[in-house]
């Protein structure tokens, strides 16, 4: 009975099979043109120009986001998932699809797929590591615009991606000035998850911003490999808290545990990504925290106009102090910051908004070597791929790689 | 979970409920299997219901854009490729009375393997044979992987559901070590990731965005069944399977059964690893795999071991996972429905798809 | 503070959540039953704990409700392994998916909320013992609940009469027959006790180490702790031991960080699992006696051939 079954079934999979086998030799010789665009899109980029009847995303009714994490995880997700939200609200007449918990991998390709089949024509791509599977589904649906939030796409762009972000490292620098003022260990503490440009930017704006004020003042660092692991996030702080650190900032997706921590400690803490200032109402110094709406609701009218390629959206964009408005804002300033202090703050703010960034040379790393030369006044585009190494000031090691 | 607390054996309970309790029992296995699955979706209803959504809206929105095109049918048979092959890692142990809970780490040394070797060779040979090359190296892996657990149970006793458990873990860590270490990307961009497979050493595809590991999936089934169903080793290891003891007395080399079962076994899921890796990542990064093992061990249970119904239950379980993005992006669910949609059909079919079984 | 005593008293810290777990699965399976789904009741725990904790404002409540949550978890599984008689690895890997899926769907409105939780209490005395008090003795309450766990456990489990019914019913089933008593309501309470404690773990990770509340937060600490009780061979005190050690092997990462070494933790997070099978190696076939027959149907392979 059993191996009748079986025999039948088996029939039934061998016809499938040849079939399929058949079906194989047609599709191989298709196959490397589709997976070519799909891993490398950027060089096999559409010739894109002209904005034609084509453009991506033109006259958009339905539009897709998709978020790593959950979308109420107190910090980056949350913060992107308000920003689809103030979309919707500002195109009551576009249909505004989420999917929460999208892996950075071959799922987000589904889901964006999902997306697209059921009529989105721009997909906004919000986690780092989307950048990938954004590229693959891009390249397959030239008729819709995906922007990709935060990483960099290297090479030549299609004309239906591009890539957004703050200059995240601006306001970073901003409370690294709070920071170093409010350490009276001179030992600042920096949670982060991996070893991206993103965040090594980010710990060196803070030392730079502590150390304006605090010449003395350190960035030890400690690594946990996880956008968001609450265990990890408080054994980190305790180890940090252990060393003498007394200020503590951090750059994890969700952002309760290690506010928590550091008020319970008595230290203090600057934040990422959200407002948590009231998970510390003694120990909040200040932070950043993301005002996504305007960014999204421009690339969403930009697109669909009609004009996504070739426009600032169409490429690398970021946008800072200096030359319009950065989504990345700082956060409310917590009891124990003086009035001095802000005012220094201010002052600098002035600063980077002429001169571009925190990173003007001379900048050493680490070891000595010079990371920006004297004069070197680094575009936005180019700030990120040039923090390749900790500056001085901060301690411990970028973890191999 | 009201259902379920009803169910408890009280004595006056169980009394009452007796004529339902006979009435089911009596059912044929599909007609059960369908009863349970039908009770898996009101359960799951229910929650929907409490949380908001119109259960009868979010089913149908499942169903027609799930089924609505070809291409995300296909996306059924790509999730299923990687499950159906460690799905059968765990059918072949299982037949010889071994219990394989390692098919995730199989499915990562495999995908390692194959990375591995691509890293290895480079482009110095045509793509096509860098390909077979890199599926061997990932057979060998898995089969590796899972025979070192074999291998622990037969000279030291340690039972292989402990040891493949805990290497899952080992082989997590030593696919991080190494793409956070020697094979990270030092051109991506910062995350940890290896480089991507060259073109000519990905799995073709055969439409859409299916590729051809769906063929060595189902391939390997067919094979697996055949070799269950005609050979003397297939033979042998049920027998094992059956009676280990009686089994050694009248001859048979009970030891080299098992780890070959293991091997076996762990050499499938190796390839699993590796259709994921050539036919939909192309990259190993640090989510890879995750989950595919777990869910084919419970796709193998879920088809009692037998090829066939295994390949029917990966191919229902990656309905569920695909049908999940619909019940968020469609229904506004959070992500996590789909666990639990998934886990109430399990015990729905678990517990009631069949007539009160010995437990193995 | 010396790397040491900070990776010891991290192990401690950081061990608790996976020590209670296998406290609970180890008496599961001294019912014979195993609980793969230990995961999900500590997600349970962990979320049932921080939602009473934060309605009610008293953090002992959301202990208590963590262990009802953990429990009631538990008991699904009881249900279908011991009633419906499904294979147990199989169903505790779905009631994980259940407790992931559930927590997650119902935790959404908590990820905010503020709760009362426990803080580290240095025990008067105690902690003024040399380089010991500063590691065990400036802990959170239920740390110190765990401490007195243990010992009441081993208490429990081999030298009171309901532990040799618990025993008997993982060991010999049929002498509890013989004497008039029921296996499957004992295994029925083993496994939701055990579901209990995995719950108690579950708070410890929400309301006592982390303070909040977030899905998946356990990220594989209840899978630590059923690999914890292979190692410890469901001995309470080898159980602590175990998690502390798997607890230790977590803390030295950042540790060693926050000292400014570069690591690849990843060596040092595969060692506890190394670990855990060179024991079970070490220990080789002495082991076989003591092991539950209900057990070895189900998890223990009899050496052959």
């Amino acid at each position: 009975m059993n191996i009748r079954r079986l025999a039948a079934f088996a029939a039934a999979t061998i016809m499938i099979a040849a079939c399929g086998s058949n079906n194989s030799d047609s599709a191989t010789t298709k196959a490397p043109a589709a997976s070519t665009a799909g891993s490398t899109a950027g060089s096999t980029a559409a010739s894109g120009g002209t904005a034609s009847a084509t453009a991506p995303g033109k006259g958009a009714t339905t539009i897709g986001f998709i978020f790593v994490g959950p979308k109420d995880d107190f910090g980056y997700n949350q913060a992107a998932y308000a920003g689809s939200q103030a979309v919707a609200k500002a195109h009551p007449d576009i249909k505004v699809l989420t999917a929460e918990n999208v892996p950075e991998d071959d799922n987000a390709t589904r889901v964006m797929e999902k997306m697209i089949a059921d009529g989105a024509t721009i997909i906004f791509a919000t986690s780092y590591g989307h950048l990938d599977p954004a590229l693959k589904v891009a390249a397959e649906h030239p008729e819709v615009a995906i922007v990709q939030q935060g990483n960099f796409i290297k090479g030549t762009i299609a004309a239906n991606v591009g890539t957004y972000f703050g200059t995240v490292y601006e306001p970073v620098f901003l409370a690294g000035i709070a920071a170093g003022a409010a350490t009276t260990s001179n030992k600042l503490g920096y949670v982060y998850a991996f070893p991206i440009p993103q965040t090594i930017a980010n710990i060196n704006a803070f030392e730079l911003g502590a150390k304006l004020v605090n010449p003395k003042a350190e960035t030890y660092v400690v690594n946990t490999s996880s956008w968001c692991d609450p265990a990890k996030q408080a054994e980190a702080a305790s180890s940090l808290f252990a060393q003498g650190v007394d200020v503590i900032t951090q750059h994890q997706d969700c952002t309760a545990t290690i506010t928590k921590a550091a008020e319970e400690a008595g230290k203090k803490v600057v934040g990422y990504h959200a407002d948590a200032s009231s998970l510390a109402p003694n120990g909040w110094v200040t932070g950043s925290e993301w005002a996504w709406a305007d960014v999204y609701n421009d690339i969403v009218d930009t697109t669909v106009a009609g004009g996504f390629t070739g426009s600032k959206y169409n490429a690398n964009y970021r946008v800072g102090y200096k030359d319009g408005k950065n989504p990345f804002v700082q956060s409310k300033y917590g009891p124990s910051v003086t009035d001095a202090t802000k005012a220094k703050i201010a002052d600098e703010l002035k600063v980077i908004s002429t001169t571009g960034s925190p990173f003007t040379g001379p900048i050493l790393a680490q070891d000595g070597s010079t990371l920006f030369a004297a004069g070197d006044a680094p575009a936005y585009a180019d700030i990120e791929s040039k923090n390749t190494a900790f500056v001085q000031g901060v301690v411990g090691a970028i973890p191999a790689g | 979970m009201t259902a379920i607390v009803e169910g408890l054996p009280a004595p006056q309970r169980e009394r009452e409920k007796f004529d339902v309790r006979e009435w089911f029992d009596k059912l044929s296995g599909i007609a059960r299997i369908a009863v349970s699955l039908i009770g898996a979706l009101i359960i799951f209803g229910v929650i929907m219901r409490l949380k908001g959504a119109n259960p009868l809206t979010a089913y149908h929105d499942m169903l027609s854009s799930t089924f609505k095109s070809w291409d995300s049918m296909g996306d059924i048979l790509v999730r299923a490729t990687p499950i159906i092959l460690a799905a059968l890692a765990v059918s072949v142990p299982a037949r010889a009375g071994l219990i394989n809970v390692g098919g995730e780490g199989q499915l990562l040394m495999g995908g390692v393997a194959g990375m591995g070797t691509s890293l290895a060779l480079g482009t110095r040979l045509p793509g096509t044979v860098t390909l077979v090359l890199m599926i061997l190296a990932a057979a060998l892996a898995g089969a590796a992987w899972a025979a070192l657990a074999a291998v622990l149970r037969q000279f030291m006793g340690i039972s292989e559901s402990v040891t493949t458990l805990l290497l899952n873990y080992v082989a997590l860590d030593i696919m991080f070590f190494l793409i956070y270490d020697r094979w990270k990307d030092r051109s991506g961009s910062g995350q940890p990731t290896s480089r991507a497979l060259p073109v000519g050493q990905r799995l073709p595809l055969l439409f859409g965005r299916v590729h051809e590991g769906i063929l060595l999936a189902v391939g390997a089934a067919v094979i697996i069944g055949l070799i269950f169903a005609f050979t003397s080793w297939g033979f042998r290891l049920r027998v094992v399977g059956g009676n280990a003891e009686a089994a050694r007395r009248s001859g048979l080399k009970v030891g080299a059964l098992l780890i070959s079962a293991m091997a076996v076994g762990g050499a499938l899921a190796g390839i699993g690893g590796l259709t994921q890796l050539a036919g939909a990542e192309f990259k190993l990064r640090s989510g890879f795999v995750a989950g595919y093992g777990y869910i084919g061990f419970l796709a193998s249970w879920l088809g009692r071991h037998r090829p066939g119904y295994v390949v029917l239950s990966a191919l229902l379980l990656s309905t569920i996972v695909i049908g999940g993005d619909s019940l968020q992006i469609d229904s506004q669910l959070p992500a996590a429905s789909v666990n639990v949609l998934m886990a109430v059909t399990l015990l729905m079919v678990f517990g009631f798809g069949r007539k009160k079984a010995v437990s193995a | 503070m010396s790397l040491l005593s900070e990776v010891l008293t991290g192990g401690i810290r950081g061990g608790t959540s996976i020590e209670y777990a296998a406290l609970g699965e180890s008496v599961s399976e001294r019912a014979g039953v195993v609980n793969l789904g230990t995961e999900g009741s500590m997600l349970m725990g962990a979320l049932a704990a921080y939602a009473v904790a934060s309605r009610s404002g008293h953090p002992w409540l959301g202990v208590l409700g963590a262990a009802i949550a953990g429990g009631l978890l538990a008991l699904v599984h009881a249900y279908f392994v011991l009633s419906r008689k499904a294979n147990q690895l199989a169903t505790g890997l779905v009631v994980l998916f259940l407790g992931l899926g559930l927590t997650s769907l119902f935790g959404v409105d908590y990820v905010q909320a503020l709760a009362p939780t426990f803080r580290p209490i240095a025990l008067p005395g105690l902690s003024r013992i040399p380089f010991l008090g500063g590691i065990a003795f400036k802990q959170d309450p239920l740390v110190y609940m765990s401490y007195v766990t243990v010992p009441v456990m081993w208490w429990f489990i081999f030298r009171s009469r309901w532990g040799v019914l618990l025993r008997a019913a993982g060991e010999r089933s049929e002498v509890l027959t013989t004497h008039g008593h029921r296996v499957i309501p004992i295994q029925y309470i083993s496994v939701v006790v055990g579901g209990m404690f995995a719950g108690i773990g579950g708070a410890h990770l929400s309301i006592a180490y982390t303070k909040s509340w977030f899905e998946n937060m356990t990220q594989g600490r209840g899978f630590v702790a059923v690999a914890v009780v292979m190692f410890a061979a469901r001995q309470p005190f080898k159980v602590a031991a175990g998690a502390y050690l798997f607890g230790a092997a977590l803390a030295l990462s950042p540790a060693l960080q926050a000292r400014g070494y570069g690591i690849n933790q990843f060596a040092l997070d595969a060692i506890p699992y190394v670990v855990t099978i060179l024991v079970l190696v070490a220990l080789g076939k002495r082991r076989s006696g003591e092991i539950p027959e209900g057990l070895s149907k189900v998890f223990e392979a009899p050496t052959l051939g």
